[in-house]
């Protein structure tokens, strides 16, 4: 059979597609705001009604105070799945793991090799391979649950409440990412995580030093005692910027906390608000590239949070060793 | 009608809070995409590590633009 033609099909073949792309933009004019704007209420049948979009800021809450006064959520639902399913795929590849990989095992040694390359060319030879736990558990753990969110059920297997008097539509589940919760505890692990391998490596106080910088300070007010006004003075004076400088980097360092919180969550909720806003003008075809947008964003903000703790890891051990080589 | 009222605000500070707030950030990626190119077209065999941080200073960048939307969602959805 010849394979030439346009696109790689044969003629019917490319008509019926485009057919049925045409008919399904149609459908989706017709039944999405854009089209009730421009065409007017045409009557469709009710399957193909499209609801106003309610948004909805705080994750919703399924199960009222299940242990002691602890909410279920349903992204904590969502969060439970993930590692349902990442830990399920990691026992299924080494349980019986094996010299020659099977491919499973192939793809799951290719993902955590080019990880370790990744944490190996940041942080150097020395901390990479230590590094490199936390730094993939988070990247894993958020590209996985950003991408599930996408999967067709995620957000559309409701059941009907009624709350305050109201009739309530709930979603089930819904992508963990979007839940401000979920991303704060991930910032505060990560920087826990770099404070830390910074106290560990530099030994205790040392670490601290980098934020409380008394050290040229203390050798002015020495100098001043032993009589040595001029140098006292200007070392006074640099020594207070020191400490200046420190209280910032200090200040800095905890609105990473904040930083990291609100970059995932802000970009994961924009993301799920986007193709809400999408489906609700143009049903079927106008979601289809925000989807793939969605997924690109996801893969991107999980590289970036692992990244960006690599990063902060990074120099809080080279530091330590001043001006070491590396790279 | 009523008038200009604390609704109305609302939704007008969630206008303002975002588009102001994209301005920055949009200026800052094209800089940073116009770096990465002129870098890319002098030396193109560092496309990894030219590609890798490029996209680590966007997201960086993006972020700030973030902060805004989640001011201006959170305008508009909770107060």
């Amino acid at each position: 059979m010849s394979r030439k033609g346009c696109l790689g099909c044969s003629l019917p073949v490319l008509v019926i597609i485009i057919v049925i792309v045409l008919a399904v933009g149609v459908i989706s004019l017709l039944s999405g705001a854009l089209g009730k704007a421009l065409v007017g209420d045409v009557g469709l049948p009710e399957l193909f009604t499209v609801d106003p979009p309610h948004v909805q800021l705080p994750a919703e809450v399924i199960v009222h105070d299940a242990i002691g006064g602890f909410d279920i959520t349903n992204t904590l639902i969502a969060s439970w799945i993930t590692i349902v399913l990442l830990a399920g795929f990691a026992w299924a590849v080494t349980h019986r793991i094996r010299v020659i990989p099977s491919r499973l095992q192939g793809l799951l040694e290719s993902a955590l090799e080019w990880l370790l390359n990744l944490c190996n060319d940041v942080a150097g030879e020395k901390y990479g391979r230590r590094i490199f736990p936390v730094i993939t558990t988070i990247f894993l753990f958020v590209i996985m649950n950003s991408w599930l969110s996408l999967i067709p059920g995620f957000g559309s297997v409701t059941y009907a409440t009624v709350e305050h008097g109201e009739a309530h539509v709930v979603p089930l589940l819904r992508g963990a990412n979007t839940d401000i919760n979920f991303t704060l505890a991930l910032a505060i692990i990560s920087f826990v995580f770099v404070e830390y391998l910074g106290i560990s490596q530099g030994g205790g106080l040392r670490y601290f030093a980098k934020f409380i910088n008394v050290r040229r300070f203390g050798q002015a007010l020495g100098q001043l005692v032993r009589g040595k006004v001029k140098s006292g003075l200007g070392g006074l004076f640099m020594g207070g910027v020191d400490m200046f400088v420190g209280m910032l980097e200090g200040i800095s360092e905890m609105i990473r906390v904040v930083s990291f919180t609100f970059r995932l969550f802000g970009n994961m909720l924009g993301g799920e608000i986007l193709i809400l806003m999408m489906l609700f003008l143009m049903p079927w075809l106008l979601a289809v590239p925000f989807y793939g947008l969605e997924l690109l964003v996801g893969a991107i903000q999980a590289l970036i949070f692992g990244g960006l703790t690599l990063v902060f890891a990074t120099m809080a051990v080279m530091t330590h060793e001043e001006h070491e080589e590396t790279h | 009608m009523e008038g200009i009222t604390a609704e109305t605000m609302r939704l007008l500070a969630a206008g303002i809070a975002m588009g102001l707030g994209a301005i920055g950030p949009g200026i800052g990626i094209g800089i940073l995409g116009s770096g990465a190119m002129q870098a890319l077209g002098r030396n193109p065999e560092a496309r990894g590590p030219i590609m890798t941080n490029m996209i680590l200073a966007i997201a960086m960048a993006e972020a700030v633009a973030i902060y805004a939307l989640v001011v201006s969602v959170v305008l508009i959805f909770v107060a």
